[in-house]
């Protein structure tokens, strides 16, 4: 019971660091943190609540598999991301003419900022709307704020640019302050995300 | 355009730490919606930190049911630290795709070093039958099997007395014409 409490004020990198030695219950602590976060991060992604439970077990299975191999000079939370990250896209390119066909339904699905303000009024969440923005948006937001993330961690898990990371950032403010703020000039309010997502974003 | 390139530099200083040029910060003064973009951009960090936990908690919980693939890959790390053998189930299991590399560059290793050569066509029941008339013809020769070898020396012994008939021919021509006498030396004593 001590040895459980014990494990539960320890930190992430010294969990990560006694589960590469070989410990189980370090391991098992980490996944009860990570589990939900990673869930809400691959969500959007995936676009299922069963795929992205199959995904975050198939991510932590990895990693124990691969635990020999962390490096300590990098959080495990990168770690986690940037695996998760990996097996998403391996999942979404086999999936990929299944995602095609539901195409529609999920272009009809994504949000556009404008509905969302209107949508956002009976939200009280800000994540709620951040989700809505779309997926990348809500991914960088995420790693940004939720795992407090800096612009370089974010830009390895992402495997983008630094520039490119804080772009995609500074839309995603751009887009979430058109939501929150009413009074948004013209000229800087952000357009639909469904018209920007096929520009590449 | 100006609005566009101060929600940039707000951004690029959340983002940076970096100072905005005076330009940009006189910009949002004047200016209410990057003013608002401003207030917005600099409370969002803390807000959405703050909501994180809450927003988290209305996440349905679900089990990580790492169950038995854990256990397995558990099993393998333990095996390989304590130096044991894994077994074939597991150790595919846990590296299919080395594990087929590895096979398939020792078969194609085998297949370098390694001519294969076709065994010769068994003996034919003719062929077998000729063996054994062989054999029984070296077993029913007089003197069984000693006498075929004798059989087989004979040859030797004839030619042998073949030559020395042409030797004493020639030797009696050769006393003829040479009006001389040949004679035979005495076989050499044995040392």
């Amino acid at each position: 019971m001590a040895d459980h409490a014990r494990t539960e004020e320890k930190t992430d990198d010294e969990l990560a660091r006694e589960a590469r030695d070989g410990s189980r219950r370090s391991f098992e602590e980490l996944a009860r943190r990570y589990k939900r976060r990673l869930f809400v991060y691959l969500r959007p992604r995936l676009g299922s609540d069963e795929d992205a439970e199959d995904m975050v077990q198939d991510t932590f299975l990895k990693l124990y598999r691969n635990v020999g191999g962390y490096d300590p000079a990098y959080r495990f939370s990168t770690w986690l991301y940037t695996s998760a990250n990996r097996l998403a896209i391996d999942s979404f390119r086999k999936n990929a003419t299944v995602r095609r066909e539901s195409a529609g339904v999920a272009n009809d699905q994504l949000s556009d900022p404008a509905a969302g303000r209107e949508a956002g009024t009976g939200e009280s969440g800000l994540w709620d709307k951040a989700q809505a923005l779309g997926e990348t948006r809500f991914r960088v937001l995420w790693l940004r704020y939720g795992e407090d993330m800096t612009i370089d961690e974010i830009a390895a898990v992402l495997g983008r640019t630094r520039l490119a990371v804080r772009v995609l950032l500074h839309r995603a403010r751009t887009s979430l302050a058109g939501l929150l703020g009413p009074d948004m000039c013209r000229e800087a309010r952000p357009r639909p995300a469904v018209a920007r997502r096929s520009s590449g974003d | 355009m100006l609005c566009t390139i101060s929600r940039w530099m707000i951004s690029r200083s959340e983002d940076t730490g970096k100072k905005m040029p005076r330009l940009i910060e006189r910009h949002i003064v004047r200016c209410g919606a990057c003013g608002e973009f401003a207030r917005v951009s600099a409370s969002l960090s803390s807000r959405l930190r703050e909501e994180r936990a809450a927003w988290l908690a209305k996440v349905p919980d679900f089990p990580v049911d790492l169950g038995r693939g854990l256990e397995t890959t558990m099993q393998g790390a333990r095996a390989i630290e304590a130096g044991r053998p894994l077994s074939r189930r597991l150790l595919f299991g846990l590296r299919p795709l080395p594990i087929a590399v590895t096979a398939l560059v020792v078969v194609a290793a085998a297949l370098v070093l390694f001519q294969v050569v076709p065994k010769g066509s068994a003996p034919t029941a003719q062929d077998r039958a000729a063996a054994r008339a062989a054999i029984k013809s070296f077993t029913s020769a007089p003197g069984g099997l000693q006498g075929a070898v004798g059989k087989a020396e004979s040859s030797l012994e004839r030619e042998g007395r073949i030559l020395g008939q042409s030797l004493s021919s020639a030797a009696e021509y050769l006393q003829a014409r040479l009006n001389i006498k040949i004679e035979r030396k005495e076989a050499p004593k044995p040392l």
